[in-house]
């Protein structure tokens, strides 16, 4: 069989060449300016917020909003907009360190089985199946009642929770890297353990990763803004966008736009997300573009 | 086949076993004496405490525990429940049919809504009507559930007060199954679609329009039918999810299955209920995926005739 | 004079849009007369493919535009009906079968079915009418069992009986013309040969013309009346196939024909051609190995072994300084196998491979390592075959790095001096892979192998996945390398007339045991053994005044297949 076409699909995008080409596929532009957005929230949230969240009648309480407080009051009479400002801090702190400790440890995991092979591959992804099958809100219960309720462990419990996802699919892609013929040919060549795993392996793995770890961050955030919901992450007097959802449950018939605005936020944040990572998707990864 | 499901369920036995390893072991990643913090809601002597540490066999080395809990769980006892003082397996059974009814039902709205959704989209790939639904996934996608439940919660309850707010019956069943069917929904139409768009690329789509037969022939009998190879393989996967997503939602409707009782418990630190819920949950999900094998494996005729 | 059956006028196809789009056809006009046969010829990117995909509707909606031309069939224009129409004409008057036959069938529905809905479509049959019309049609193409074959699924059939099924498919409504689209390039050269006599019945008996669009002149010596030559979109020559193989008058089609591997071109000689001013001769054994023996273990289930397959039994050859010992063989005969063993990238189960004296199976793992230096491979797939993410530079430089045999400045000299040597640039070494095309990949794996300067390089298939103008070059550079530098090749391939061009040895290999090994003009030219025979008479000779005869037919069952036998001085035959 003959194919002279030039394989487009691995190519390695120079760092300069990504960011202009994620500014021009469409998700990826609208998911960097939500995220953008939401980053400069976070870093000026000081300066963005008209009142301390944490102060009680700075307003009337539950008051609907108007001029004053534009998002309302809720019922210790706080401002609702600050709240949702000051909340994307901890929005984006949770989300970005639980990535963070899912994808080292789990991409760590994922490497050695996928390289090592044999029993210690078989065992090692043994027991990353089974943790994967409880489900990672099950995990994260599971810290929870380990730890202890609140928003620092909240974090952990959902990086710990996650760490089976991202081990597994570091380990598929290593069995499909390990079985092409640039890795025998590094094998020919007389590579060691060390080169092959991190010259070879790892910077193939990579690009996925990055994908993966975007969509991770939404999927983190919704899962930080359910355990809060929940009453297990989050306490008061915390401005976590989940945990003012929780109160607003209960204030469902006094006050309904109390659940607007922390679950729009929830909501525009995790699409900025899901749409910065269908972007990078496209850049990195054309062969397995979203079409 | 036959070898293919024994694989599966030999499998599944893996899991669950493994469960109970590691259920073993979370009494004791607990900072602190586990026995304290379960007891902390209740005045007890020290006495009591050694007495009840002695009886739940957590002075034993771990293996020891091990074999004891293991050997306890074969006979049908996990333990007893702190808080309601009854045993957890009685609990969780008495519970458990409300989240299965919640689950199932969520699954099959999701499977319905979603599929149909991922399928129109891939076969008008690029169109406008392509973009409206993926655009349409995305929203769902990126909507915390509980919160469309609460939405939906106040439309239909309290303004349009079309549903009653909780009480039992299967009125109340809507909301529920509807919040969790249509955010899994936007899920699957996500894969659907993906799975599809591939299918539709492969040759042997190709080599139907080449036989000159109709659009529709080959979208059902040859596309849509391939498609469901893939698309099965991935529902025990959502099958787990959604029952994770049964715990959230329903605390939001106050739905009285096992995901309710499971937040009662770890507030409580009520470890026997915990460790027997999380055994519980990887069972029924270790079973479901057996059986949802099944379902892929009599599909797809290579598993099913064999090699 | 015959009517012609199609006209094709200044067919035009583009892809994408404005003025840098790709025109994948540019003008193409030919006939077709009935029951003659009719090839398009063309390396890849030709655009031969695409012309009747466009002709039957088949292109891909977005992206592929029909911008101009017309295609005259039974008085109307193909080009300007509708998709309805169209559908009519479809597996109806004119069929299409393709190169895949593994997955072109729809794995979830039994051949029965895939049989008969093309003809409940398009003859309005009931299903008990169109079962008997497709078992008819199975036993035309000598699938045995037609009934048997109905209810099974196309996993359950091999890759020639695929392709047997789908032309069954294709000639069941007795079209006018059929298309096949590279049908045997997928399959082993005997089931080629099967499979080019099959068509050949066929058309004789229903009158049927063919379009055949391939890139091998031996199919198309075998097969066509008439040529049409295309490159790059455009038709560069046409003619009957006697006239253009005997003077091709465009300079590509020259180009084309002398490139071609032709079987006997050098059956006089006694090793390849002669490519330096003086080669190097041939000199002591490099590497040796013996009673090699390995089974693949089976995929059994948690308890269940498994049944394993034998993909190595007692292969034992040896290999001198300086020459090539070819292995050839059809898919499944182990030669890959052989080749990754003999350099431990595969552990065998048995036997002994030496280089240069030392027993590599006895070596631990940095010792193994070390040794790697004396030897290396070059890889069928030149896209696969380098880091993607890994400039070329480094990639050549990677294997003389871990061995420390240079650094820094040095190496960056080496590397240069070796993309030279390949015929290729000093500054390519900054670029990744993906820039270079798959023959400059291929020579850039062959200068990285050879950095360490190895004694023994396995090329396993190296010019397969090539053009054939680009094939011939990079033989002449392998060949090149082997007379300057006394290189020993282990070169496994599936291909005869490669391997006349490049073996001084060859050994044919069938289910993982050598059936037979000797020089290459004695088991080239009088071959001992039957398989070998079949083999060689399998193979299309791209010359269409030599009619190929009917295949002999190879009893598989009293094969022999046993030990080895000396029958003349260096030439050994299995019993």
């Amino acid at each position: 069989m003959t194919t002279e076409t030039i394989d487009t699909a691995a190519q390695p995008v120079p760092s300069s060449q990504a960011l202009v080409a994620l500014f021009r596929s469409p998700s990826g532009a609208v998911g960097l300016a939500i995220v953008g957005i939401l980053v400069l929230c976070a870093i000026f949230a000081p300066y963005l917020a008209p009142h301390d969240p944490l102060r009680m009648a700075s307003g009337p309480r539950l008051d609907s909003p108007s001029l004053a407080h534009w998002m309302g009051t809720d019922q210790l009479g706080r401002d609702v907009l600050s709240r949702v400002i000051y909340g994307s801090r901890l929005t984006l702190m949770i989300g970005t360190i639980a990535v963070g400790i899912s994808l080292t440890a789990g991409l760590l995991l994922g490497l050695v089985a996928g390289y090592a092979s044999g029993w210690a591959e078989r065992i090692l992804m043994r027991i990353v199946d089974v943790l994967f099958s409880f489900t990672e809100i099950v995990i994260a219960l599971a810290c929870i009642a380990i730890l202890g309720v609140g928003l620092v462990n909240a974090m952990i419990a959902i990086g710990i929770a996650s760490i089976p996802f991202y081990a597994r699919v570091t380990h598929s892609i290593v069995l499909v890297e390990k079985n092409k013929p640039y890795f025998e040919s590094a094998v020919a060549a007389g590579a060691g353990h060390l080169r092959l795993i991190f010259i070879h392996l790892l910077p193939n793995v990579i690009p996925t990763l990055i994908v993966i770890g975007t969509l991770g961050v939404s999927t983190a955030v919704l899962a930080a803004a359910g355990l809060s919901f929940l009453g297990l992450g989050a306490q008061p007097p915390q401005p976590e966008w989940g945990f003012m959802l929780s109160s607003s449950r209960d204030l469902i018939a006094r006050a309904p736009w109390m659940m607007v605005f922390p679950g729009l936020a929830i909501a525009i944040t995790v699409l900025g997300f899901n749409l910065l990572g269908d972007g990078v998707r496209e850049v990195l990864d054309p062969r397995q573009r979203a079409r | 086949m036959l070898k293919f499901l024994v694989q599966r369920l030999l499998a599944a036995l893996v899991t669950i076993w493994v469960a109970t390893i590691l259920v073993t072991i979370l009494i004791h990643l607990v900072p602190g004496d586990p026995v304290r913090i379960m007891y902390s809601g209740f005045q007890t002597t020290d006495a009591q405490i050694e007495e009840i540490r002695t009886r739940l066999g957590l002075d034993q080395p771990i293996y020891i525990q091990y074999f004891m809990y293991l050997g306890r769980v074969l006979h049908g006892d996990l333990g007893d429940s702190i808080v309601g003082a009854q045993p957890v397996l009685d609990t969780l059974l008495q519970r458990f049919p409300a989240t299965l009814l919640l689950t199932v039902t969520s699954l099959s709205i999701a499977v319905v809504v979603g599929g149909s959704l991922g399928f129109f989209a891939a076969y008008r790939r690029g169109t406008v009507w392509d973009f409206g639904a993926m655009t349409l996934a995305i929203a769902g996608v990126s909507m915390p559930h509980f919160w469309l439940g609460l939405i939906l919660l106040f439309l239909f309850s309290m303004y349009l007060g079309w549903i009653p707010v909780g009480g039992g019956g299967w009125l109340s069943l809507i909301l529920p199954t509807m919040t969790l069917g249509l955010a899994n929904a936007a899920v699957l139409a996500r894969l659907t679609r993906s799975a599809m768009i591939d299918i539709f690329d492969q040759d042997f789509v190709r080599t139907a329009h080449a036989k000159g037969l109709p659009k529709a022939l080959v979208l059902y009998r040859h596309a849509l039918r391939s498609g469901l190879v893939p698309i099965v393989a991935m529902l025990g996967l959502q099958f787990a999810y959604l029952m994770g997503g049964a715990i959230v939602i329903e605390n939001v409707f106050a739905w009285n299955g096992v995901g309710r009782l499971a937040i009662q418990a770890v507030f409580a630190r009520d470890y026997p209920l915990i460790q027997g819920f999380i055994l519980f949950f990887a069972t029924v999900v270790a079973l479901a995926s057996v059986v949802i094998d099944l379902l892929y494996a009599w599909l797809d005729p290579r598993i099913r005739y064999g090699q | 004079m015959s009517e012609t059956l199609l006209d094709v006028q200044g067919l035009t196809v583009a892809f994408g849009f404005g003025p840098g789009r790709n025109m994948a056809v540019d003008g193409l006009s030919f006939s077709l007369s009935p029951g003659e046969t009719l090839a398009i010829v063309g390396e890849s990117g030709s655009g031969k493919s695409v012309s009747s995909l466009a002709l039957l509707g088949l292109l891909p909606r977005q992206g592929a535009t029909i911008e101009r031309g017309t295609a005259h069939f039974h008085g109307r224009d193909l080009l300007q009906m509708s998709d309805a129409e169209r559908r009519k004409v479809r597996g109806n008057r004119i069929a299409m079968i393709f190169q895949e036959p593994m997955t072109s069938l729809t794995p979830v529905l039994r051949i029965g079915l895939q049989l008969t809905e093309g003809l409940v479509e398009h003859a309005g049959m009931s299903q008990k009418e169109a079962a008997d019309k497709a078992r008819e049609m199975l036993r035309l193409v000598d699938l045995d069992d037609p009934p048997r074959r109905m209810r099974q699924f196309p996993h359950e059939l091999s890759g020639g009986m695929r392709q047997r099924v789908m032309i069954a498919m294709a000639m069941a409504m007795e079209p006018d013309i059929l298309i096949a689209d590279e049908p045997t390039t997928a399959l082993d050269v005997t089931v080629q040969a099967q499979i080019l006599d099959l068509m050949r019945d066929l058309q004789a008996r229903f009158g049927t013309a063919i379009i055949l669009i391939t890139h091998d002149m031996g199919v198309v010596a075998e097969m066509a009346d008439r040529v049409v030559v295309m490159n790059n979109g455009v038709k560069v020559e046409q003619g009957d196939v006697k006239t253009l193989f005997a003077s091709p008058q465009d300079p590509y089609t020259r180009r084309l024909l002398a490139a071609v591997p032709r079987l006997g071109r050098l059956a006089e000689s006694q090793g390849p051609r002669q490519v330096v001013a003086e080669p190097s001769p041939v000199g002591e054994t490099v590497l040796r190995a013996e009673g090699l023996c390995k089974t693949f273990a089976g995929r059994g289930g948690l308890f269940s072994r498994g049944i394993g397959t034998l993909a190595m039994s007692d292969v034992s050859f040896e290999l001198r300084a300086g020459e090539t010992l070819a292995l050839v063989g059809e898919s499944g005969s182990g030669k890959s196998t052989s080749g990754r063993a003999v350099l431990r990238l595969i552990d065998v189960d048995e036997g002994r491979i030496d280089l240069q004296g030392v027993n590599l199976r006895m070596l631990g793992r940095s010792a193994l390592r070390k040794a790697r230096r004396g030897m290396q491979m070059v890889f069928q797939d030149p896209f696969a075959s380098l880091n993607p993410r890994m400039r070329v530079g480094r990639l050549v430089a990677e294997p003389m790095l871990i061995h420390a045999i240079a650094s820094g400045s040095e190496l960056e000299d080496r590397v240069a001096a070796l993309l030279v040597r390949v015929g290729m640039e000093a500054d390519h070494m900054r670029r990744y892979p993906h820039e270079f095309s798959g023959g400059q990949r291929q020579r850039l794996c062959i200068a990285r192998a050879l950095g360490v300067g190895p004694k023994v390089i396995v090329a396993d298939e190296p010019t397969s996945a090539l053009d054939v103008s680009v094939q011939a070059q990079v033989l002449e550079l392998m060949l090149e390398l082997q007379q300057s530098l006394g290189l020993a090749y282990l070169f496994i391939s599936h291909d005869m007339a490669v391997v006349e061009e490049v073996a001084h040895r060859v050994a044919v290999m069938r289910q993982g045991r050598i059936v037979e090994m000797g020089p290459r003009r004695d088991v080239l030219n009088s071959p001992r053994h039957p398989y070998t025979a079949a083999l060689l008479a399998a193979v299309p000779k791209a010359d269409p005044t030599a009619t190929r005869g009917k295949l002999p037919t190879l009893d598989l069952g009293t094969l022999p297949m046993g030990a080895l036998q000396e029958v003349e001085p260096g030439h050994w035959v299995a019993t």
